[in-house]
């Protein structure tokens, strides 16, 4: 189990009147599930908290969210992923699902 | 001096055949005693082939070889397409063979790596399949070749059905040099459907006490596909097939390539491909081309091979698929080799490991596989002289410069970044260039295919063009551009990539107008075996293990 909080730096969600939270993905095996909530408190965070069933990927995971925040305005949101084994290809893929639902109208 | 060659190999031949005397009668031979006439026939120190590769296999010849010893079988020079059977790998743990020269290994490639580190395994080389048929007509002629077919006539003559594969190249070759020509067929017939090899080449024929063994290679079940294999096949519609307008083209094994098959009625449809792309194919039949080829997408088909359960498809769809005058699928695969170096806008394949400079390889420490088809369509044809769309499109990214090749072939490495187990494709050196398996094949590491050939590598992160990189610097900085969070994906710097992207040398996949919020397995025309059987109309019957209803 690897359970840990990062905030990152973002731009601001370009989106002031989208969906108020959007999901991605379902917590399974070789799967994992996206959260992204609106957090208006800090408008120019990435706050992140990840949940893994298998250990010791940290790195990959800073990287992949670092990545996430410098590549798209995504201030203003909180993160939250349940992962069960996914391969490191499916959480940026997930990521950016949830985060186009979130673009979306609600 | 020794004296100048006149017809001794004729000689030894008829020698040989007499040997065999009263163990046949005409040209056939009982199954009881096929042990016996391959000690008659075999001579120590003689180029031995066994047809084999990586659907079709003379599996009883093999069986029955495997049962000699080396009192009747001795220094042999085994040449082979593929070593697929426990048979193969015991003529070598039995210390019969002096020498192989082969093109792959897949399903006892672990087999290969311990018979290697145990010093019983003496390489010639691993070659593409192209180059070891060429090779039969050169230096590595047969003097005996044990091949399959499915059915012989009371004359000799032999049917092939959808699968003739290796034999044709493996037979004339054998047949012109006063080598023995020995077959395993499944049936002796009074009148054969067709003849696909003459009597006139062959000597020897046995009918097996079992039909021989078929692979079914190219049967993907649409229901394996994942959402991120449906990211992988948009980006690739859209950045390379709908980009080049690729008109012809290969497609192997693989769910990646077969995402794009389903998508191509749907998505491709809706960008308005239909007619424009993938009119041509040199390919085994692919049952996830179904849905495609029923809806008019396709006007023409050259297999290396058949494939389990698409007979009466392929039979039906004599517009597309070459057939025989019975009407059955027709393979031949030297000449679809030939086809898919010469005549395709397009090569795309998957592999196992990708390095920073581009080169792929599927050999592994452990798992010394090989090659097969892939290196003789992932290359530039450089004797290639007519030009199509996608061709000169693809040179003139490449080669802006006067005077240079006009056009390039497309040839696109299609992976995700990482394997299944979390194992990364990319890596800054192959497995292949482990000393102790460059040593075993004389220098050579066995690339797959080579970075230089390479022109595009496609993962879900999107596109490398590495055809238009202009220094080996750029081609790595792409490279770690599309490598996601591997160790050497890690190593790219934003700069760098920033500059590829602004060039279009890097494209992510919002680039391309790909979002993967538009990811769907409804995108995909059929969703499990029992869709693509439905859009065949029942014409597709899929082999027993693919069956679950």
């Amino acid at each position: 189990m690897e359970k840990f909080d990062k905030a990152f730096s973002s731009k601001p969600l370009a989106w002031p009147r989208g969906k108020q939270w959007a999901l991605a993905g379902v917590v399974g095996s070789g799967n994992l599930e996206v959260l992204f909530e609106r957090n208006a408190k800090a408008p120019e965070k990435m706050d992140c908290h990840v949940e893994s069933s298998i250990p010791g990927y940290k790195d990959s995971w800073l990287a992949a969210l670092g990545d996430f925040a410098a590549n798209y305005p995504v201030g203003g949101t909180k993160v939250t992923i349940h992962d069960q084994g996914a391969d490191p290809i499916v959480v940026t893929f997930r990521l950016r699902q949830a985060y186009d639902h979130l673009k979306k109208a609600p | 001096m020794p004296p100048a060659p006149k017809d001794t190999r004729r000689r030894n031949k008829a020698e040989r055949m007499r040997r065999v005397g009263a163990l046949a009668k005409g040209k056939f031979v009982s199954a009881k005693s096929a042990p016996e006439v391959l000690k008659r026939i075999i001579e120590p120190g003689d180029i031995l082939c066994l047809e084999g590769d990586n659907q079709k296999q003379a599996d009883f010849l093999a069986n029955q070889l495997a049962t000699l010893t080396k009192k009747d079988l001795r220094d042999i020079h085994l040449v082979m397409s593929c070593l697929t059977l426990p048979a193969h790998i015991e003529l070598f743990k039995k210390g019969l063979i002096r020498q192989v020269d082969f093109c792959y290994a897949g399903p006892q490639g672990q087999a290969v790596a311990q018979l290697l580190a145990e010093g019983k395994f003496p390489i010639g080389a691993i070659h593409t399949y192209n180059e070891i048929y060429a090779r039969y007509y050169v230096d590595l002629t047969p003097r005996v070749a044990l091949i399959a077919a499915v059915q012989a006539d009371r004359k000799g003559n032999l049917f092939l059905a959808a699968n003739a594969e290796d034999t044709p190249a493996i037979v004339e070759p054998t047949a012109v040099s006063d080598g023995i020509v020995f077959a395993q067929v499944n049936e002796i017939v009074d009148t054969l459907p067709r003849i696909d090899i003459p009597a006139d080449q062959v000597d020897l024929i046995v009918e097996a006490p079992y039909p021989m063994h078929l692979t079914a290679l190219f049967t993907r079940d649409p229901a394996a596909i994942t959402d991120v294999q449906i990211l992988m096949a948009m980006i690739a519609l859209r950045g390379i097939y709908q980009k080049y307008e690729v008109q012809s083209l290969n497609h192997g094994v693989g769910f990646n390539t077969a995402a794009i098959e389903l998508l191509l009625p749907t998505y491709g449809e809706q960008l308005g491909l239909k007619g424009k792309i993938c009119q041509y194919w040199v390919a085994n039949p692919l049952p996830t081309m179904i849905p495609a080829i029923e809806s008019g997408w396709v006007k023409g088909w050259f297999g290396f091979g058949g494939e389990v359960g698409m007979e009466r498809y392929t039979a039906a769809r004599s517009d597309i698929f070459s057939t025989g005058r019975d009407g059955s699928f027709h393979s031949n695969r030297a000449m679809g080799q030939l086809a898919g170096h010469y005549g395709v806008d397009m090569f795309i394949g998957a592999t196992l490991q990708i390095d920073v400079n581009g080169n792929s390889s599927t050999v592994s420490k452990k798992r010394i596989t090989g090659f097969g088809g892939a290196p003789n369509m992932g290359c530039q044809p450089m004797g290639r002289r007519h030009p199509t769309k996608a061709w000169l499109k693809a040179g003139a990214e490449s080669n802006p410069g006067p005077g240079s090749i006009p056009g390039r072939k497309l040839v696109v490495q299609l992976a995700e970044t990482f394997q299944s187990g979390r194992v990364p494709t990319f890596v800054e050196e192959l497995d292949a260039q482990d000393p102790a398996i460059k040593k075993a094949l004389h220098g050579v590491a066995p690339v797959m295919i080579y970075g230089d050939d390479v022109t595009h590598v496609v993962t879900e992160e999107g596109i490398a063009n590495l055809a238009a990189c202009r220094t080996n610097e750029e081609r790595r900085a792409a490279i770690r551009g599309v490598a996601g969070y591997t160790p050497v994906g890690l190593k790219r710097k934003k700069s760098e990539t920033n500059d590829l992207r602004s060039r279009g040398i890097l494209q992510l996949p919002e680039d391309l107008g790909v979002s993967p919020s538009d990811v769907s397995r409804s995108l995909l025309a059929a969703q499990d075996i029992k869709g693509l059987v439905r859009w065949s109309g029942g014409l597709y019957d899929p082999p027993a293990q693919f069956v679950d209803w």
